[in-house]
């Protein structure tokens, strides 16, 4: 075109450095610290004594297998959830659509917070326990992996359906029934056909949904506590509870290799099939 | 598939989604003292409390001034990234839309946490200051992604004929480009506005005492107190945000651009 290079790289410049100097730059030092001794020398110790804890190693193996999870559950109820949506007619496909998307823009805090209220001691699941009869006393909910895994369920499912929803639109319409009238059972149908046409979309979802588990504070903290600790939650302890900075930048180097590494093996596999 | 199977598991899977926030709009109406659902007797008292509680609307104050402010700012500097990356052919176009993208892989207390250590110690910096700077950060990726979206569906060719037909270039840029891609840059407010408020891993580790984003107050006062003024101003946070996601998606057709 008839614009010079130059003139181009002075507009692109500000935003590049300002992320360069006040974030990069901070993120690279705090990542480096791990590497290094006191006295300055460059060694893995910091990585070996973190996971020589066995509190560590827990926590790592806890984070990974809820992210896991929960994707994976997500991946579930995400592909019945966007098969029903787009046989909907067009109208009030729009609108679930919206009600989907909605909880999105709405505070986490806000979001993770009903969870208290519904699994609290005094919350709606265990008055329905102690009414019932099936437990004299109220039952603890809170502060379990499994409300943990609840509220991270909640919170990134519909990160998976709107992928899921917008690789089905994709598959022509005609191709389901066709199966079916053909004698294909559901399950055939299921991975036969909508899981390969739709591989894109639920690698997407998975990796937003399972980087999003990973690096979610805000459940961990408020559903968790510090009976359950995540890698986030215990990133935030060692530093405020027990200043320990080498470990802190440990824990964000785990973090964001496996950001990264979930990051990377999407771009791979979306761009294999094309 | 039936009617039926697909509105049960649509209504499964919308009450799983949805049906807990209506519980929280709900425990927050309690007459009572402690959080309870189903409430203990109606009443909006505890939604007229959040407004009285001090921390509560300095809180609000400095959120609304990083979301507003802070977006306004990675807009400020987003927008002729956007433009540079669409139209020019940079050396290392690669690398700046890298960077620029970075903030949004890397998880928020990291960013905080490096931040405060790294930036706002040794520099002496104001938490205000820090906190703005780290939302600035943490909306540009956005910006630049919606602005350049939004410029991508707008032919070059259109400020090529202003230029030809005797515009500068600023004017061709201020008189043809910005008014085509008005909605995307509104879009990509509305969409750095709500994740800047909303934001909480990043902001933690920078807030310090009496200077904190509204999110943050909230679980601090989660941790002390135990009534549903929580819930009533997480209530009154989702009505906000979806408003204005509504009045956007009305007026402009948000969902396009993001």
């Amino acid at each position: 075109m008839f614009l010079s290079r130059s003139e181009g790289l002075a507009l692109a410049l500000p935003a590049a450095l300002f992320t360069f100097l006040v974030f990069l730059v901070p993120v690279g030092i705090l990542l480096s610290v791990a590497f290094q001794t006191d006295t300055g020398a460059w060694s893995l110790q910091g990585y070996v004594d973190f996971f020589a804890q066995p509190l560590n190693q827990k926590v790592f193996f806890r984070t990974l297998k809820l992210g896991i999870l929960v994707a994976g559950t997500a991946a579930v109820i995400g592909y019945l959830a966007a098969f029903c949506i787009v046989n909907l007619p067009a109208t009030s496909r729009g609108r679930i659509f919206g009600l989907v998307v909605l909880p999105l823009m709405i505070s986490p805090v806000a979001r993770t917070y009903a969870w208290i209220v519904i699994l609290g001691r005094t919350g709606i699941v265990n008055d329905v326990i102690v009414g019932l009869g099936l437990s004299s006393t109220p039952i603890r909910l809170l502060f379990t992996e499994t409300a943990v895994f609840i509220g991270l369920l909640q919170l990134f499912l519909p990160l998976m359906i709107i992928s899921l929803v917008s690789a089905m639109e994709n598959i022509p319409r005609d191709v389901v029934p066709a199966a079916r009238v053909l004698g294909a059972s559901w399950f055939q149908v299921f991975f036969r056909i909508i899981l390969p046409l739709t591989k894109e979309g639920l690698v997407i979802g998975g990796t937003l949904v399972f980087t999003g588990a990973l690096t979610a504070y805000i459940t961990p903290a408020i559903l968790g506590g510090s009976k359950v600790l995540m890698l986030e939650t215990l990133l935030y302890q060692k530093v405020n509870v027990s200043n320990d900075f080498v470990s802190a930048s440990v824990i964000a180097m785990i973090l964001i290799v496996m950001c990264f590494s979930a990051n990377l093996a999407l771009k791979r596999i979306a761009s294999v099939k094309r | 598939m039936s009617r039926l199977m697909i509105w049960l598991i649509l209504g499964v899977t919308l009450t799983f989604l949805i049906g807990p926030f209506l519980i929280v709009i709900f425990a927050g109406m309690s007459a009572g003292e402690a959080l309870a659902f189903p409430p203990q007797g109606l009443s909006l008292k505890w939604y007229a409390k959040v407004f009285t509680v001090e921390s509560f609307r300095a809180s609000f104050a400095l959120s609304m001034f990083l979301a507003i402010f802070g977006t306004l700012a990675a807009l400020l500097i987003g927008i002729p990234a956007a433009y540079a990356l669409n139209r020019y052919d940079i050396p290392g176009a690669e690398t700046i839309r890298t960077i620029v993208a970075a903030p949004i892989i890397v998880p928020g207390i990291i960013v905080g946490l490096a931040l405060l250590r790294y930036f706002v110690v040794p520099l002496n910096v104001a938490i205000t200051v820090a906190l703005f700077v780290t939302h600035t950060a943490l909306v540009l990726p956005y910006a630049v992604r919606v602005v350049s979206s939004s410029l991508n569906n707008l032919r070059a060719d259109m400020e090529e004929a202003a230029v030809i037909l005797g515009c500068t270039r600023l004017q061709a840029f201020t008189k043809v480009v910005l008014p085509n891609i008005r909605g995307g840059i509104l879009a990509a407010f509305i969409l750095g506005f709500v994740t800047s408020f909303n934001e909480v891993p990043a902001s933690l580790f920078l807030s310090g005492p009496g200077v904190r984003t509204l999110p943050i107050d909230m679980l601090s006062y989660m941790e002390i107190t135990f009534d549903p003024s929580v819930a009533a101003l997480s209530a009154l946070l989702a009505f906000m945000s979806v408003a204005i996601v509504f009045i956007a998606e009305r007026l402009l057709g948000f969902s396009r651009y993001v």
